[in-house]
C-alpha cells in the first residue's frame, strides 16, 4: 500500500529534471536532426556533420558547464547519476564520437558511404553511451548499453557489398545478443537479490541481502556481460575478426567508445554498487570475489591480448588485439578503485580509468586515422609490409603514426604514459599483494608490447620501399583529427595537471545522489 | 646574468629542443639540407658554453647539497614535481654530455648522407633527454628522461645503423625498457611508502630530496622483502643499461651496428646513466640493500672485466673490440663503486669520465676509418702508419689512455679504484684461498688492466704496424682539420685529467663522500651485517 502511494505521488509530480540529462538530449536531438535532414535532403555529408559535430560541441560546453554549476545530484528518482564518472566518461565519448566523424570523412569520400544514416547512427551511439555513464540504474544502464549496440551493429556492417564487413556485423550482433542476454540475467538476479535496481540502494542492501547466492550470480553473470562489451579476456574472441572487418573509422570508435562505456557502468556498478561493507559478511565475500575475478582476468587480458599482438601481420588485427591489452592496463585502475578505502581515494581511482580511456581514445583515434588514410578504398593496404618504408616518404604521417604507436606503448612525454601511470598508481596503494602482482603483470607486458609497437616503427622508417608509394591526399576533416589528436597526445602526456584534478573532483558532499 | 644562472639547468634542457625545432623550420622555409649540421653544431656548442656557467659559484646551495636547484609544481594530482639540481656526481657528466655532442655533430659532418633533417632532430633531443636524466631530482621526471632518452637512441641505430640495424635497436629497446618499466613500479611504490610513514604527511612523494633524507632519518624503512624487491628494481635498470655482465648481451650489437655518432653518445653519456644511477639512487634509497648486493655485483663486475677483456681480444672487428672493452671497463666502474669507499667510489666517478673520454674518441677513431675504407674490419686494414700518420699517433694515444698508461687520465681512475676496492671492508667475511676477496677482486681486476695493453695493442700493432698487405690502404688520405680539430679537445682532456685530476675530484668530494656515507655509515656494523 505504501508502495502504491509513493508510485502515485510520483505520477503526479515526476522527478523530472531535464538539465540532468541536457548533454545526452542535445547530443540525441542533433543525430534526430540529421537523420530527418538526411531523408530530405541525401547526400548533404558536410551538412550533416555539421549538425553532429555542432551537437557534440554544445554538449560539451554544458557538460563543462555542469561541471561546476549547481545540478540537482540525482534526477528521475535516482536514475541517473551526476558524478565525477558520469562528467569524465562523458568527456571522452564527445570526444571519440567528434574525432571519428572527422577521420570518416576520407572513407565516406572514397566508398561514397550514406554519410547522413552514418552520421545519426554515430549520434545515437553516443547518446547510449553517455546514457550508460550518467544511469543510476541497471535499468537505464541496459537502455544505454542497448542503443549503443544496435547502433554499433549497423555501422559494423556499412560496407554492404563486403563479405568481411557483412561477417563482422553479423558476428558482433550475435555475439553482442548473447552478451547482452547474460547481463540482463544478471540484472535480474541481482534485483533477486537486493529488490531494487537503483545502484545506490543496492550498495546499501548488499550488505544484508535476500538471497545471497543470487548476489554472486547476478555478478558474475554481468561480469560476463560487460567483459564482453570491454573485450577483456575470456570474453575477446569477437574482437579481432570484427574490428578487421568493420570499416576503419568504424574500428577505430568501437576501440575507443563502447570500450570507455562499458567500463563507465562496470566502475559503477562494480566499483559503487558492490563496495566492501564492514562487518558485512556476504558484501566482503562479494567484493573479495569480484576484486579476485577480475585480477585474473586483467592478468589474462593484458597477457593475451599482448602476445596475440605480436604474432598479427594485419595492423587492424594488431591494434586489435592492443586493444584488448588496453582493456586489461585498464582495469588495473578499476582494481585500484574497487579497494580504494574512501571515497576520494576512489574517485581519484575512477578518474585514472577516464583518464586513460581518454589517453587510449586519442591515441587510437588518431593511429586508426592514419590507417584509414593509408588503407585506401576497403581497407586494402592495412598489412605490415604495405607501410614499408614510408617514414620519409610521408614524413608527417609515419612521425604521427609512430608517436601514437609510443603513446599505445606508454612512452613518457605522451598521454599513454600518463594514463598508466595514473591506472597502476591507486592499485599499488592498496599495498595488496594480489593487485601488486597484477601491476608486475601490467608492466612486464608493456614490455612485451614494445615488440609490436616498434614493429611498426621499424617497418616504416628502416626498411625501405621497393613499390611505388604516392602520397595519400589528406581532407581538411582528416588533418583537423590528425592534429587534434597529435596535439592531445602531447598535450595530455605534459600538462595532464588540470585535466586529472577535473576528473578527480569529488562532488561535494551534498550533490553526492542518493535515492531520492 | 641572473636569468641564465637561476635556470641554467632548464636552459640546457630546453635549449636542445628549440634546437630540433630550429633545423626542422630551418629545412622546412629554405630547404638546404646542407646547412642543418651548422644550425645543430651552433645549438650544441652554444649549451656546452652555457654549460660552462655550472663551474661558476653556485650561489646557494641547498641543504642537500643541490645547486642550480630549481623546484616547480608539474602534475598536482599526483605530486610530481619538476625538480632539477646538481651536485658533484652530476656536474661533471651534464658537463661531459654537453661537451661530447658538438663532437658528435662534428663526427657526422660527412658521414650522414640521407635524412639529415632527423637526423640532426635527434641528436638534439637525445641530449636534452641526457641533461635530464643526470639533473632530475624527482624519480618520476627522472624516469620520464630515462625512458625518453631511448626513443632519439633507437632511431639514430635503427635508421643510420648499419646492416643489422634493426635487430640491434630492437634489442637495445627492449633490453632497456623491460628494466627500466620495473623501476616505475618501485618508484610508485616509494610514493606511498613515503604516504604510509606513521606520523609522517599524507600526501606520497616522488622527491628524490624529501625521501633520502626520510630515508637517511630512518623515518622510512622497508620490510626486508620489499626492500630487496624496491633495490632490485632500480638496480636492474640500472644494470642493464651500464651493461653489467649478464645483461650486456644488448651493447656488442647496438654499438656496432649504430652510426659513429650515436656509438659516440652510447658509450660516452648513455652508459653513464647506469653508474650514475646506482650511485644516486640505489645507494641512497636502499643502503642497507646495496651493502647486502654489493659481492654480487662485484663478483658481476669482474667477471664482465675478465670476460669483457677476453672477448674482445679475438674481435676481427674494431668497433665490436672496442664495445666488449666497454664491457670491461663499465665493470671497472661498478666495481669501484661497490667497494663502498672514498677512493674507489671517487675513482668510479672519475672512470665514468674518462671511459667517457677514451671509449669515445675510440669510437670516433674508428669511424673515420670506416668513413675512408668502408670497413673495420682489422684483417683489411695493416700498415697505416705509413699513410695516416696523424691518425696512427691519435690512435695510439688514446689507446694508451684507455689502457690506463700512467700521467693519461685512465690510470688515475683505475688505480684509485684498485686501491679503493684493497681498502674496502664490504667482502670481509669472505675468504679464497686464505685471501680475503677484496684481495682476490684486485688482483682480477689488475688482470683486467693488463689484458686491455694486450687487446688494444695487439689491434694497434695489427692495424697501423707492419707491412701494407691490402693496396687499398696505400693511398689513404690523413686526418682532416675537422677531424684533428674534434679530437684535439678529448686528446687534451686525458692528458689534463690523467696530470691533474684536482679540480675535477675536488669537485665531486663532498658528493661522494655524502653517499658514501650514507650507504655506509658505521664501518663495524657491515662487517657484522656481512658476516651473517
Amino acid at each position: 500500500m505504501q508502495i502504491d502511494m509513493i508510485f502515485f505521488a510520483e505520477l503526479v509530480t515526476p522527478n523530472v529534471s531535464i538539465s540532468a540529462i541536457l548533454p545526452e538530449l542535445v547530443v540525441a536531438l542533433a543525430g534526430i536532426v540529421a537523420m530527418v535532414y538526411d531523408s530530405f535532403v541525401p547526400d548533404q555529408r558536410r551538412v550533416t556533420a555539421g549538425i553532429s559535430l555542432a551537437g557534440l560541441i554544445v554538449a560539451t560546453v554544458i557538460l563543462g558547464a555542469m561541471w561546476t554549476a549547481d545540478v540537482p545530484a540525482s534526477a528521475f528518482g535516482g536514475m541517473i547519476a551526476h558524478d565525477n564518472l558520469r562528467l569524465g566518461f562523458s568527456f571522452v565519448f564527445l570526444l571519440v564520437t567528434a574525432l571519428t566523424i572527422l577521420i570518416s570523412t576520407v572513407w565516406i569520400e572514397n566508398e561514397n558511404v550514406p554519410a547522413g544514416e552514418f552520421h545519426a547512427l554515430l549520434m545515437f551511439a553516443t547518446f547510449g553511451m553517455m546514457l550508460m555513464a550518467s544511469g543510476n540504474d541497471l535499468v537505464v544502464m541496459f537502455l544505454g548499453l542497448e542503443t549503443l549496440s544496435i547502433a554499433t551493429y549497423v555501422m559494423a556492417g556499412f560496407r554492404k557489398t563486403d563479405l568481411k564487413s557483412n561477417e563482422a556485423s553479423m558476428k558482433y550482433f550475435i555475439l553482442g545478443s548473447f552478451a547482452s542476454a547474460f547481463l540482463l540475467y544478471g540484472m535480474a538476479l541481482i534485483y533477486g537479490a537486493t529488490g531494487t535496481t537503483n545502484i545506490t540502494e543496492i550498495a546499501s542492501r548488499i550488505a544484508d541481502p535476500n538471497f545471497p547466492a543470487l548476489l554472486l550470480i547476478g555478478a558474475a553473470m554481468m561480469i560476463i556481460g560487460f567483459g564482453f562489451k570491454a573485450a577483456t579476456v575470456p570474453f575477446h574472441v569477437w574482437t579481432p575478426d570484427v574490428y578487421e572487418g568493420a570499416p576503419s573509422p568504424v574500428t577505430g570508435f568501437m576501440a575507443a567508445g563502447p570500450k570507455a562505456a562499458a567500463f563507465a557502468s562496470f566502475l559503477r556498478v562494480f566499483v559503487i554498487g558492490f563496495p566492501l561493507v564492514a562487518g558485512a559478511q556476504a558484501a566482503g565475500y562479494l567484493h573479495e570475489t569480484w576484486i579476485t575475478a577480475l585480477s585474473v582476468i586483467a592478468i589474462l587480458t593484458m597477457t593475451v591480448g599482448n602476445v596475440a599482438a605480436i604474432l598479427q601481420n594485419n595492423i587492424k588485427r594488431m591494434l586489435a588485439y592492443s586493444s584488448i591489452a588496453h582493456a586489461g592496463y585498464a582495469l588495473v585502475g578499476f582494481l585500484g578503485a574497487g579497494t580504494a578505502t574512501d571515497a576520494a581515494d576512489r574517485d581519484a581511482a575512477i578518474a585514472s580509468v577516464a583518464f586513460y580511456m581518454l589517453a587510449y581514445a586519442i591515441t587510437n583515434l588518431g593511429a586508426f586515422g592514419i590507417v584509414t588514410l593509408l588503407g585506401q578504398k576497403n581497407d586494402r593496404r592495412a598489412e605490415f609490409e604495405d607501410y614499408n618504408g614510408i617514414g620519409f616518404r610521408s614524413p608527417a604521417l609515419a612521425f604521427s603514426l609512430s608517436l601514437f604507436m609510443l603513446s599505445l606503448l606508454g612512452i613518457p612525454l605522451t598521454a599513454g604514459f600518463m594514463g598508466k601511470v595514473l591506472v597502476f598508481r591507486p592499485a599499488l596503494e592498496a599495498g595488496n599483494t594480489l593487485l601488486t602482482i597484477v601491476v608486475v603483470v601490467a608492466v612486464l607486458n608493456t614490455a612485451i608490447s614494445a615488440y609490436y609497437y616498434l614493429r611498426l616503427i621499424v617497418v616504416m622508417f628502416f626498411r625501405e620501399r621497393t613499390t611505388e608509394w604516392a602520397q595519400p591526399r589528406i581532407p581538411a576533416g582528416m588533418t583537423a583529427a590528425l592534429v587534434i589528436a597529435v596535439i592531445g597526445v602531447l598535450y595530455f602526456g605534459i600538462f595532464s595537471s588540470g585535466i586529472i584534478e577535473r576528473f578527480s573532483r569529488s562532488m561535494p558532499a551534498s550533490r553526492v545522489v542518493s535515492n531520492r | 646574468m641572473d636569468l641564465i644562472t637561476e635556470n641554467l639547468l632548464s636552459i640546457l634542457i630546453a635549449l636542445p629542443v628549440v634546437g630540433a625545432l630550429a633545423v626542422l623550420g630551418h629545412q622546412l622555409f629554405w630547404k638546404q639540407e646542407g646547412q642543418l649540421k651548422w644550425v645543430a653544431l651552433v645549438f650544441t656548442l652554444i649549451n656546452f658554453l652555457i654549460s660552462l656557467f655550472l663551474l661558476a659559484d653556485p650561489g646557494k646551495v641547498s641543504a642537500s647539497g643541490f645547486f642550480f636547484e630549481q623546484n616547480v609544481p608539474w602534475i598536482k594530482a599526483i605530486n610530481t614535481n619538476y625538480h632539477v639540481g646538481v651536485d658533484g656526481l652530476s656536474l661533471w657528466l651534464v658537463l661531459m654530455t654537453t661537451l661530447i655532442m658538438p663532437i658528435a655533430v662534428l663526427s657526422a659532418w660527412n658521414a650522414i648522407e640521407k635524412k639529415v633533417t632527423a637526423f640532426y632532430i635527434f641528436m638534439l633531443l637525445l641530449e636534452s633527454a641526457m641533461i635530464g636524466v643526470f639533473v632530475s631530482l624527482d624519480l618520476l621526471v627522472f624516469y620520464l628522461f630515462f625512458e625518453a632518452s631511448l626513443i632519439p637512441m633507437f632511431f639514430l641505430i635503427g635508421v643510420w645503423g648499419g646492416d643489422n640495424r634493426i635487430y640491434a635497436a630492437v634489442k637495445f629497446f627492449i633490453f632497456t625498457a623491460l628494466g627500466s618499466l620495473l623501476m616505475l613500479v618501485a618508484i610508485i611504490w616509494l610514493f606511498y611508502a613515503y604516504a604510509g610513514i606513521p606520523g609522517g604527511t599524507a600526501a606520497g612523494t616522488f622527491d628524490f630530496v624529501v625521501l633520502a633524507n626520510a630515508i637517511k632519518m630512518n623515518t622510512l624503512t622497508f620490510a626486508p622483502l620489499t626492500g630487496t624487491l624496491l633495490f632490485l628494481a632500480f638496480a636492474l635498470a640500472f644494470a642493464i643499461k651500464v651493461p653489467l655482465f649478464p645483461f650486456h648481451t644488448w651493447l656488442p650489437d647496438a654499438h656496432t651496428e649504430a652510426p659513429t655518432a650515436g656509438s659516440v653518445i652510447l658509450a660516452a653519456i648513455l652508459l653513464k646513466m647506469g653508474t650514475y644511477g646506482l650511485m644516486r639512487f640505489n645507494f641512497v634509497l636502499f643502503p642497507e640493500q646495496s651493502r647486502e648486493w654489493a659481492p654480487l655485483f662485484i663478483v658481476f663486475a669482474i667477471i664482465g672485466i675478465t670476460y669483457g677483456a677476453l672477448v674482445a681480444m679475438v674481435q676481427p672487428d674494431m668497433k665490436r673490440l672496442v664495445a666488449y672493452s666497454s664491457v670491461a671497463h663499465m665493470g671497472f666502474i661498478i666495481l669501484g663503486m661497490f667497494s663502498f669507499t672514498e677512493w674507489g667510489m671517487q675513482g668510479a666517478v672519475y672512470q665514468m669520465l674518462n671511459h667517457g673520454v677514451s671509449t669515445g674518441a675510440l669510437f670516433l677513431l674508428v669511424g673515420f676509418i670506416y668513413e675512408r675504407r668502408h670497413t673495420r674490419m682489422i684483417g683489411e686494414l695493416g700498415g697505416l702508419a705509413n699513410p695516416m700518420p696523424i691518425y696512427a699517433t691519435f690512435f695510439v694515444f688514446t689507446s694508451m689512455s684507455s689502457i690506463g698508461l700512467p700521467f693519461l687520465n685512465g690510470f688515475v681512475g683505475e688505480f684509485l679504484i684498485m686501491l679503493g676496492m684493497w681498502k674496502s671492508v664490504i667482502l670481509d667475511g669472505y675468504h679464497m684461498l686464505g685471501w680475503n676477496w677484496n684481495t682476490v677482486a684486485t688482483m682480477f681486476a689488475g688482470t683486467g688492466v693488463i689484458f686491455a695493453a694486450v687487446y688494444l695493442l695487439w689491434m694497434v700493432q695489427r692495424v697501423f704496424f707492419g707491412k701494407i698487405t691490402n693496396a687499398k690502404n696505400r693511398m689513404l688520405a690523413d686526418l682532416s682539420y675537422r677531424e684533428i680539430g674534434l679530437m684535439v679537445p678529448l686528446l687534451f682532456l686525458m692528458v689534463f685529467m690523467g696530470v691533474y685530476p684536482r679540480p675535477f675530484l675536488d669537485r665531486t668530494e663532498s658528493a661522494v663522500t655524502e653517499i658514501q656515507k650514507r650507504v655506509l655509515p658505521v664501518a663495524g656494523g657491515v662487517i657484522a651485517e656481512a658476516e651473517k
